[in-house]
C-alpha cells in the first residue's frame, strides 16, 4: 500500500510539471480555473489528488479535507473499468460513482488535461535520476498492465479523467442532482 | 519556564536564541559547504534539487529564500526566473550571507539580490512572492509561528511556501543508524574538518527539537496557509513541506 502511495505522489508531481510546463510555454490559458480546487480520490486505495489553479499555476497535491469546486469519488477497480471504455453514465446510474460540483470547471480541467502528452520514463528521469524513472516504469507498467496493454500509462489515466469529467454534463442523473 | 527556549537540548531565554544561532553559524560559515557535502554525504544537494523540482517556479517569478547561506536554491531559482523576474537571498547572519554573495559571484551568477533579515519581521509589503522556500532553516529561528505568518503575508495568492528542513524518520533501524551518527560521528567530523565540535553538537539536538513532519504540517496550516502536504526524503530524515495560499 506504501509503495502505491509513493507511486501516486510520483506521479501528483510529474503531473504538476507537466501541466505547469504547458501553462509556462503558453499553449494553453487557465484564466478561467483561477481560484478553482477540482478533487479525485479512489476510495479503496490512497489516492487522493486536488487540482488547485491560482496566480496562473497549477498546483497538485494529495490528502486534503479541504472543499472542492468538483470532486469525484469512486473505487479503483470503477476506476480502472472507465479506463478500459466502460461507460460512466452506466457507472453514475449504478451508483458506483459520486460527482459533485461545478461541471464547467471540471470540463476546463478536461481541455487542459487532453493537452497534456509526457512519456513517464523520460520526465522522471530528469529529476528522479535512471534508476529510480526505470523503477518507477516498471511500477507503471505493472499498474498499466491490469486495465490496459498500452504503453503510455499516463495517456490512459488522461483519457481516463477526460471521461471521467466530461460525462456527467452529458449525464441527466448528474443534472437532476445539480438542477 | 516562561520566556525561555529551546537551544538544542539547552533552555535559554528567548531573547538570547538569536545570537546563540548566530554564533554557531558564524563559526561555521566559511566551511558550510563543505561540512554539507561531507555530513550528507552529498544528499543535501539531491534534497534541494528536489525542493527546485517541487517549487513551480517559473520565468519573471519573485523568489524570497530565507535562511538561504551560501546560495544553493538562489542559484537554481534565478535560472528559472530569468531576467525578467527577482531572487531574493536572505539571512539573519552577515557571514552566511557574505558565504553565499561569495558563491554566486565564483559561479558568474548575478541579479541576484542580498538582504539581511529576520524571518519573524519581513520587511516586505504582503502578497509580493511567488514562492518562499527556507532550507535547513526553520528550525533556528526563535518564533516558528511567527515566521510562518509573516511567510504568509508576504505571498502572493496562488503561491507556495517550501519547508526543507530535518525531520524524523519512522523506520527504527533508520534512527538508531542515525541517532548515533549524528551524536557519535557528526560532531566529531565537526571538530575535524571545521574545528568546531560544538556547533555540529548543537545541529544534532536542534534536529531533535525540531517538529516533526505533522506537526510543522499543523504549524503551517495553522499560520493561514489553505493547503500543506510533506514529502519524506531519505526515510524521513528530511521532509519538504509545501504551503499553498490560494
Amino acid at each position: 500500500m506504501q509503495s502505491f502511495a509513493i507511486f501516486w505522489h510520483k506521479q501528483a508531481v510529474i503531473l504538476e510539471r507537466a501541466l505547469n510546463h504547458l501553462v509556462i510555454n503558453s499553449r494553453v490559458n487557465i484564466d478561467a480555473l483561477n481560484g478553482k480546487t477540482i478533487g479525485l480520490s479512489l476510495q479503496d486505495l490512497p489516492l487522493d489528488v486536488h487540482f488547485i489553479c491560482a496566480n496562473n499555476r497549477i498546483f497538485v497535491l494529495s490528502a486534503t479535507d479541504k472543499s472542492t469546486d468538483v470532486d469525484i469519488k469512486l473505487k479503483s477497480m470503477i476506476f480502472i473499468s472507465l479506463l478500459q471504455g466502460e461507460d460512466l453514465t452506466e457507472l453514475l446510474r449504478q451508483d458506483k460513482i459520486n460527482i459533485h460540483g461545478d461541471a464547467k470547471t471540471a470540463q476546463l480541467l478536461v481541455d487542459l488535461l487532453k493537452e497534456v502528452d509526457i512519456d513517464l520514463e523520460e520526465m522522471a528521469s530528469k529529476h528522479t535520476g535512471d534508476i529510480i524513472a526505470n523503477q518507477l516504469g516498471k511500477l507503471t507498467r505493472k499498474f498499466n498492465h491490469i486495465g490496459t496493454q498500452s504503453n503510455n500509462p499516463f495517456k490512459i489515466i488522461k483519457d481516463g479523467l477526460s471521461t471521467l469529467l466530461i460525462n456527467p454534463i452529458k449525464s441527466k442523473r448528474y443534472k437532476h442532482k445539480n438542477s | 519556564m516562561k520566556n525561555t527556549t529551546h537551544f538544542g537540548f539547552k533552555q535559554v531565554a528567548t531573547n538570547d536564541k538569536q545570537s546563540l544561532v548566530r554564533d554557531v553559524f558564524n563559526s561555521v560559515a566559511s566551511k558550510y559547504n563543505l561540512m554539507n557535502d561531507v555530513l550528507s554525504f552529498g544528499a543535501h544537494r539531491l534534497w534541494k534539487h528536489y525542493t527546485i523540482a517541487s517549487s513551480n517556479v517559473k520565468i519573471s517569478d519573485k523568489v524570497l529564500d530565507i535562511a538561504g547561506g551560501t546560495g544553493d536554491l538562489a542559484i537554481e531559482f534565478r535560472k528559472k526566473v530569468g531576467d525578467s523576474g527577482q531572487v531574493i537571498l536572505s539571512d539573519i547572519n552577515a557571514a552566511m550571507l557574505n558565504e553565499g554573495r561569495k558563491n554566486l559571484t565564483n559561479k558568474g551568477i548575478f541579479g541576484v539580490e542580498f538582504v539581511q533579515l529576520n524571518a519573524q519581521q519581513l520587511p516586505f509589503d504582503s502578497n509580493t512572492f511567488d514562492c518562499v522556500s527556507i532550507a535547513f532553516g526553520l528550525r533556528n529561528v526563535t518564533d516558528k509561528d511567527q515566521a510562518l505568518k509573516e511567510i504568509y503575508r508576504i505571498l502572493k495568492p496562488g503561491s507556495c511556501l517550501l519547508i526543507l528542513e530535518f525531520s524524523t524518520t519512522d523506520s527504527v533501524l533508520l534512527k538508531k543508524f542515525y541517532d548515533f551518527y549524528s551524536f557519535n560521528i557528526m560532531p566529531k567530523l565537526g571538530g575535524i574538518i571545521a574545528d568546531n565540535e560544538a556547533s555540529y553538537q548543537y545541529l544534532a539536538e536542534s534536529i531533535r527539537k525540531h517538529p516533526n513532519q505533522e506537526t510543522l504540517k499543523n504549524m503551517v496550516l495553522d499560520a493561514g496557509f489553505d493547503f500543506c502536504e510533506y514529502h519524506n526524503l531519505s526515510g524521513g530524515i528530511v521532509a519538504l513541506h509545501k504551503g499553498i495560499k490560494v
